[in-house]
């Protein structure tokens, strides 16, 4: 097991070393830079600049410098934003997080339970009814289903605000804050729940309905244990198996950021400061939101791998096997 | 993405916004869209014309609740509070409030005193003095004299400095020296006494008066620690602005909202509403925060849709305002193609501008003509061709030019195809199905390519690897000057279209040499005749903002951010109670 873990580290810090030369490469050697877009610069100015910000050396030698700074923390200085990268996106990314945290929270425990139900009453109305509502929820596009959202709960009803984080002008702390915040979160936190809770619940009704087929839950009706507990300590602990590495995929997901459900929500999220990011040409940002999402996708992985064999003994006897 | 706009960008809250702000040509400087007091021809009537009144007994409970505030709104501020320093047009807006200028200019062009209360011009059109208020003061209570605004002056023309403000064209005395010798001051900004400050120039430019005169920054504040050579330290000062404005700063939440407070200095009194808010509103929810009351005033994206919806909500005083500034199709005139006259004004002639404009602009627009915008003081129609969509006079053009048709029903000459390619960075461009239609109709083959911005203008200003551009505007034209400096100059960044006429030259520069208002009023004219002839460029529209406000709020038809007078607009705002 320690020996497993230890050569998935491994391989983890490789295929970082090798992530890090793509993602530098991927934006260093892309036309144009920060500065290339503004026509009012003279030539003179703009080779000033670009000597100023280490643009005009070799893009291998750059990469070692880049390399080395992030190995120190230093993630560079966003020229859009005047800021180190590190600031910006601390505040930033923590916005985003909250936002996508709560929705996962809830889109995994509405598709758990409806997933399950609607597989335990397979073609009932109900599980009829999901279907609809999954295909709405994977088909629909989020602007539209977002705008209908503010139109509806904060124009016609007033219930929660149009968009924001807090209310305008508003110096409220301490619980005050964390309620104000919460009032605003709840429409995207809905509508980003509403999307991901769409796919889920598919793959676990699908997931369930294989388990329940499976020979040791007829043994285990057989042996005239309850339903309830065929379906729920059974079929359920097996069927959850594999959302062990869809839960590892989410990681990246809890950083990166709704570009469109935040613009619409005025949220001050990460997803439009990536493209603004892009249309600015402000590598230094790309590069540094890049590399910590895929970091954060090879993490996801390992730490995947690791829970399944942690969870399921077969994966560890399997690697006995093989070893 | 506004890297083009060095200075304060307009206020365009409509789709555009982020494609168009980063895209602006031409020069750079405060630009207008709003308007107040001149009347000028415009698109439809006036520059600031009131559509609908609204009823400040209808407006909503949300904003009732806010009897000191008034919440404006803002794009994607980056949060860099420094005049002179900001690469962002957003912060440009952004920071309007909080420091005045020596003068500002009104929409049509003109200049107004702001700081100094009168300026004197020598006959020679070379040295300017500026005569500042009495009792000026910034807003931590220290005086502001001519000190200061040597001292900022000084400061831009630092070895260091990296930011917009361009005085090349205005050739200050002693710059030279300063930046690339060892004088420690320069020797054409003299401090005459506290209120009074002279600047000599080397080059006679109407636009000096308003170039030198910008904000004033504090020697006391932004000059404390610095050396010539050294202006890291201005760094830590992006984010504590202080100055002279009726609003000063009092907190910026990340991608949320600038908050200001009154400032109790400015030198009008303290303004009667004690806290201004920017608000950061997406396009797509700009109407539903200003019907819930969230915000007292906002921009919208100009359709019969939105105005119908904003003239429901009962409370909305609206106003449909002219936006100086002008779509072009920019034609490479170097190319073997288009070096020929005749052939760009077939190409003018066979294209139906009529029908790009109402598609894309939806009843607010209309067809340009004349290399200003109408907001213009120079602005004016006289002897300009209009060049009305007429594809058989387009055919006449091209035959005489030796283009013949082909077999396949494209022209010909010299065994070479009348083959064009259109570059641009929409992807919805009503020019791409409209000229391809128009074109092919007389025997034009028209290759439309959408690309990123980034790649057109580096395509576009490096090699002529390029026949046509389109989806772009030009900058906010203050000045006549702004709409035509690129048509004489010999910078090649500014020269895009290559376009070179020895006449246009001579009028252009005769232009801006001299200050008298109505002489350069008749040789815009002229010069305007011979380039509507000349069809450097396809001009396509001028266009129409649409934006609105609360009626609870006073005065308010006078504001419009980003507007060179809008400081002053907005310490005149009340709240009606």
């Amino acid at each position: 097991m320690l020996k497993y873990t230890l050569k998935r580290f491994g391989q983890m810090i490789l295929m970082m070393f090798l992530l890090s030369i793509l993602v530098f490469f991927l934006f260093a050697l892309m036309p144009g830079d920060f500065f290339s877009g503004n026509r009012k610069l003279t030539p003179t100015r703009l080779a000033e600049l670009r000597a100023l910000y280490g643009l005009d050396k070799p893009p291998l030698q750059r990469y070692f410098i880049w390399l080395g700074n992030v190995l120190h923390g230093d993630f560079g200085w966003s020229l859009k934003y005047n800021e180190p990268v590190t600031d910006l996106l601390k505040t930033y990314m923590f916005n985003s997080f909250i936002v996508a945290l709560a929705a996962m929270v809830i889109a995994w425990t509405i598709a758990v339970i409806v997933g399950v139900y609607s597989a335990t009453h397979q073609y009932a109305f109900v599980d009829k009814l999901v279907t609809v509502i999954v295909f709405a929820s994977l088909s629909f596009p989020s602007f539209f289903i977002g705008l209908l959202a503010i139109k509806f709960f904060a124009v016609d009803l007033k219930w929660l605000p149009v968009g924001g984080m807090i209310d305008t002008g508003s110096n409220s702390t301490g619980l005050a804050y964390v309620l104000e915040v919460g009032r605003h979160m709840i429409l995207p936190v809905l509508i980003l729940a509403f999307f991901s809770a769409g796919g889920l619940t598919r793959y676990f009704r699908s997931g369930m309905l294989d388990v329940l087929r499976l020979d040791f839950v007829r043994c285990a009706r057989a042996r005239g244990i309850k339903e309830h507990a065929v379906v729920y300590r059974h079929a359920l602990r097996n069927a959850l198996l594999p959302a062990i590495t869809l839960l590892g995929f989410e990681l990246p997901g809890l950083f990166s950021g709704a570009i469109i459900t935040e613009q619409i929500f005025g949220w001050p999220g990460i997803g439009p400061i990536q493209l603004d990011a892009l249309n600015a040409h402000d590598y230094e940002v790309l590069m540094t939101c890049t590399l910590l999402l895929s970091f954060l996708t090879i993490l996801g992985n390992f730490l995947a791998d690791v829970m399944y064999s942690v969870a399921d003994p077969r994966v560890r006897l399997a690697q006995k096997a093989e070893a | 993405m506004s890297l083009a706009t060095k200075s304060r960008a307009r206020r365009i809250t409509s789709v555009l916004a982020a494609a168009v702000a980063a895209l602006m040509l031409a020069g750079c400087g405060a630009s207008n869209n709003s308007a107040t007091s001149s009347t000028p021809t415009t698109v439809d009537g006036s520059l600031n014309k009131i559509v609908y009144k609204g009823d400040a007994s209808k407006s909503p409970a949300k904003a009732n609740q806010r009897d000191d505030t008034f919440v404006t709104t803002i794009g994607t501020p980056s949060g860099v509070f420094l005049p002179y320093f900001q690469d962002n047009g957003w912060d440009g807006n952004a920071t309007q409030p909080i420091f005045n200028s020596l003068v500002v200019v009104d929409n049509s062009g003109n200049v107004k005193p702001d700081l100094a209360e009168k300026w004197d011009i020598s006959s020679d059109g070379l040295t300017y003095t500026y005569h500042l208020r009495k009792g000026l003061k910034f807003s931590d209570g220290s005086p502001l004299t001519a000190k200061d605004v040597a001292f900022t002056l000084t400061l831009l023309n630092d070895p260091a400095y990296s930011g917009g403000a361009d005085f090349t064209n205005i050739g200050i005395k002693g710059v030279d020296e300063y930046k690339n010798g060892n004088a420690k001051s320069i020797s054409g900004i003299k401090v005459v006494d506290d209120q009074t400050i002279t600047i000599e120039t080397t080059k006679v430019n109407p636009l000096a008066l308003q170039t030198l005169g910008g904000s004033v920054l504090s020697k006391a504040y932004y000059g404390k620690d610095y050396k010539k050579g050294k202006l890291d330290y201005l760094k830590d000062l992006y984010s504590k602005p202080m100055g002279d404005g009726p609003y000063q700063l009092s907190k910026y939440v990340d991608g949320q909202e600038i908050r200001y407070k009154a400032n109790k200095y400015y030198y009008g009194g303290k303004p009667k509403i004690e806290n201004l808010i920017f608000k950061v509103t997406s396009k797509d929810t700009a109407l539903a925060n200003f019907q819930n009351g969230e915000t007292d005033d906002d921009s919208f994206t100009p359709d019969q849709d939105n105005l119908d919806q904003l003239k429901s909500f009962g409370f909305a005083t609206i106003r449909e305002s002219t936006v100086p500034d002008i779509s072009e199709i920019w034609l490479n005139n170097k190319n073997d193609i288009l070096k020929d006259k005749k052939v760009r004004q077939a190409l003018v002639y066979g294209l139906d501008r009529q029908q790009i404009v109402d598609v894309q602009l939806k009843g607010f627009g209309q067809v340009a003509n004349v290399y200003a915008a109408p907001t213009q003081w120079s602005y004016t129609e006289k002897g300009v061709p209009t060049y009305k969509y007429n594809a058989d006079k387009a055919k006449k053009l091209l035959d005489e030019a030796g283009w013949r048709e082909g077999s396949d029903g494209i022209r010909v000459k010299d065994g070479k195809k009348l083959t064009l390619r259109y570059l641009t960075s929409k992807s919805d461009d009503p020019v791409v199905p409209i000229a391809t239609e128009n074109y092919k109709a007389i025997g034009v083959n028209f290759q439309p390519e959408v690309l990123d911005g980034d790649t057109i203008i580096q395509r576009w200003t490096q090699g002529g690897d390029w026949d046509m551009v389109g989806g772009f505007r030009t900058n906010g034209l203050v000045d006549p000057d702004d709409a035509i400096n690129e048509f004489y100059s010999t910078n090649t960044s500014v020269n895009l279209t290559g376009y070179d006429n020895a006449e246009v030259t001579k009028l252009a520069k005769e232009g801006i040499a001299t200050q008298d208002k109505d002489k350069r009023k008749e040789i815009y004219a002229e010069l305007y005749k011979k380039l509507g002839e000349d069809v450097p460029t396809i001009l396509v529209s001028y266009r129409q903002s649409l934006s609105a406000w609360n009626a609870r709020i006073k005065n308010a038809e006078d504001f419009s951010t980003g507007s060179g007078d809008s400081s002053q607009a907005l310490a005149k705002l009340e709240i009606t109670k």
